[in-house]
């Protein structure tokens, strides 16, 4: 399942910059990810990130003097810690929401509970919600955001480094000539996994892998039995994985020699974050376990 | 001192508390706290469309108000269900409520509904579901045996277990992000509210009246069955009317506010050692003094942590536990 970025993207992106940049900011109805229709102010100063990833792109575009509340967990950059807080974006704290006075509220459809959403839109803040399910899909909510931010270009130069990145890896990988079997480890004690639509899943065929996780389930669970029947050639462990540090990780793989992906050290811990989250960082991840999975394309680099 | 005297007394006291601490809550919050300004805010004194005032009419208002009505609702259906029961462990989601309406409000939320009215409306009705299995097993029982309570008891008990083991499996069958929404009800949580849902909570204002109005025949039923009926009680006709009417109240709270632990079964024990058996009594001081409790409770899980909120059912019993060990030994002594 690759991705093939369309040109006309690209296009449609820099056409949209340049609308912006005669001064004709968008304002009124617009209609976000998911299709909900609201009114936004002319040029949005007080806005609050509901998620850690879009605290993110916020930052990517520039616009974080715009930027007056971010949830819990809102790491990176680290000078997003400094912000205020509102609680966690799956516990929102609708009182220190309302206290910050915002003009507009970013929400993301897989994470923020959609009750408290409309609670916040009750109280008459407009509540812009993004729904990216994979990368093209980040791409525009990165590409939206910038209209709705007033960073039309740095929105269009952000998303064409992430195309190029990303077609720069696609490109590198077509010369492999063998796909090994990866196996992401997103959580230790009980052993989960992720599946189809999920970024990793995205992430892992991009950069020339199997996923031994595909299938319908998202976030399957497995027992060391089915790992030994699946024998993963390449094991990656998230960082967050159970709680437990790095070492610990890759201690409890160690002993299953009879994996080709233990005996041939193929057993490697990744950070979290670049896989997690939808933001502009998942191309990171991307990079790094297509290095990780293809290590003889990419020892150039 | 005549024994309407003492009850009205009682009641006037409790009342005072609530009022104050209703005022507390108000004034306190995530975003500060601001005494003088919540009491201008609140006589009309103040522009109604700044920040605080949004704050506290939209939000914290709301929220003291539904506190009020589960501590209070949870803490009379404790009441009724100990007595009527003749258990002191019995508590208002004894009769399988609890267990239904979280497999009616899980259910809901795998579905994806919203919270307000899918995740209620879903929750009612399990909790009814289930309600409707106990007591057509306690009425079929009811008149053959004077044991019944047990039968009674012993149903719920075994639905609520049943339900547990529904409510793991569906847990443990779900997506990761969702969970998290589902430990939070089933924790209690009274944050979901929105002022536009509060005229619901007006259905259980009658029965809290019916509830008073049969004080006198509950006091007679702890004296057991034989004996109430000597009085010239309707033994039958008055437990499952109580049944009913106390089940519905709960089952209502619970599909607004998940499942709140503790209070149900701390209060009414509170309050019977400080005011003695009489349910003329008892009925009044439970329902105000668990709707103060609550609305503390909740005060202390918005504003302890730094950032975010606690689920009020975590205070509910920290507080709940200690103070009751402190009063039985108080009783012992």
């Amino acid at each position: 399942m690759f991705i093939h970025i369309p040109r006309t993207h690209i296009i449609l992106t820099l056409v949209l910059s340049f609308m912006l940049q005669n001064g004709d900011i968008l304002a009124g109805p617009v209609t976000d990810q998911v299709g909900r229709t609201l009114v936004v102010p002319e040029n949005p100063s007080r806005v609050i990130a509901l998620a850690p990833s879009i605290t993110e792109i916020i930052y990517d575009l520039g616009q974080e003097r715009k930027l007056i509340g971010v949830t819990q967990y809102s790491t990176y950059p680290s000078e997003a810690e400094l912000l205020p807080r509102v609680g966690s974006y799956v516990r929102l704290d609708i009182e220190k929401i309302v206290s910050l006075k915002p003009d507009l509220c970013i929400a993301i459809k897989d994470g923020n509970p959609k009750h408290i959403v409309d609670k916040i839109v009750a109280l008459n803040i407009p509540v812009y919600v993004i729904d990216p399910r994979n990368l093209l899909q980040i791409m525009d909510a990165i590409t939206r955001l910038g209209s709705l931010l007033d960073a039309g270009n740095a929105a269009a130069v952000l998303v064409a480094d992430m195309e190029k990145r990303i077609e720069q890896v696609q490109t590198l990988v077509k010369k492999a000539r063998y796909k090994p079997r990866v196996f992401f480890q997103i959580d230790a004690e009980p052993l989960f996994s992720a599946g189809d639509n999920t970024f990793i899943h995205e992430l892992i065929e991009l950069a020339g892998g199997i996923n031994t996780a595909a299938g319908e389930d998202p976030y399957p669970r497995y027992s060391w039995e089915d790992i030994l029947v699946l024998q993963p050639e390449i094991v990656l462990i998230s960082s967050m994985a159970g709680g437990l540090d790095p070492e610990n990780l890759i201690r409890s793989w160690k002993k299953w020699n009879q994996l080709s992906a233990v005996n041939n050290d193929q057993v490697f811990v990744v950070e979290a974050d670049l896989f997690d989250r939808p933001s502009p960082r998942l191309v990171d991840g991307l990079e790094a376990i297509a290095a990780i999975i293809h290590p003889e394309l990419f020892t150039k680099k | 001192m005549s024994f309407s005297a003492k009850i009205l007394l009682t009641s006037l006291l409790l009342s005072i508390v609530l009022l104050l601490s209703s005022i507390i809550a108000i004034s306190a919050g995530s975003s500060g706290t601001h005494f003088l300004e919540t009491l201008s805010v609140l006589t009309g004194n103040s522009d109604p469309d700044s920040v605080t005032s949004t704050i506290i009419w939209q939000i914290r208002l709301p929220r003291v108000i539904l506190a009020a009505f589960v501590g209070g609702t949870l803490a009379l259906g404790g009441l009724v269900f100990q007595a009527l029961l003749r258990n002191p462990l019995a508590e208002p989601y004894i009769l399988g409520i609890s267990g239904g309406s979280a497999i009616g409000a899980i259910l809901a939320m795998l579905i994806g509904l919203s919270y307000f009215p899918g995740v209620a409306i879903f929750s009612f009705a399990g909790s009814l579901l289930v309600l409707v299995f106990v007591t057509t097993l306690a009425g079929t029982t009811l008149g053959n045996t004077m044991h019944s309570k047990d039968s009674l008891l012993l149903g719920g008990v075994m639905m609520n277990a049943f339900c547990a083991a529904v409510i793991m499996f569906l847990i443990s069958m779900t997506r990761s992000f969702q969970v998290q929404h589902i430990l939070y009800w089933l924790m209690g949580d009274l944050a979901t509210i929105q002022k536009g849902q509060l005229s619901i909570l007006l259905l259980v204002l009658p029965c809290f009246v019916i509830i008073f109005i049969l004080a006198r025949p509950m006091n007679l039923l702890l004296l057991g069955r034989e004996t109430a009926a000597a009085m010239g009680i309707n033994v039958k006709n008055t437990i499952l009317l109580l049944l009913v009417i106390t089940s519905l109240m709960v089952s209502i709270i619970v599909s607004l506010s998940g499942l709140v632990g503790f209070v149900g079964l701390v209060i009414p024990h509170i309050f019977r050692m400080v005011l003695g058996p009489d349910h003329r009594l008892l009925v009044p001081s439970c329902l105000l003094g668990g709707a103060s409790y609550l609305i503390f409770c909740d005060l202390l899980a918005r504003v302890l942590p730094s950032s975010g909120e606690l689920p009020v059912g975590i205070i509910t019993a920290l507080i709940g536990a200690p103070l009751f060990i402190i009063l039985l030994l108080r009783d012992r002594a």
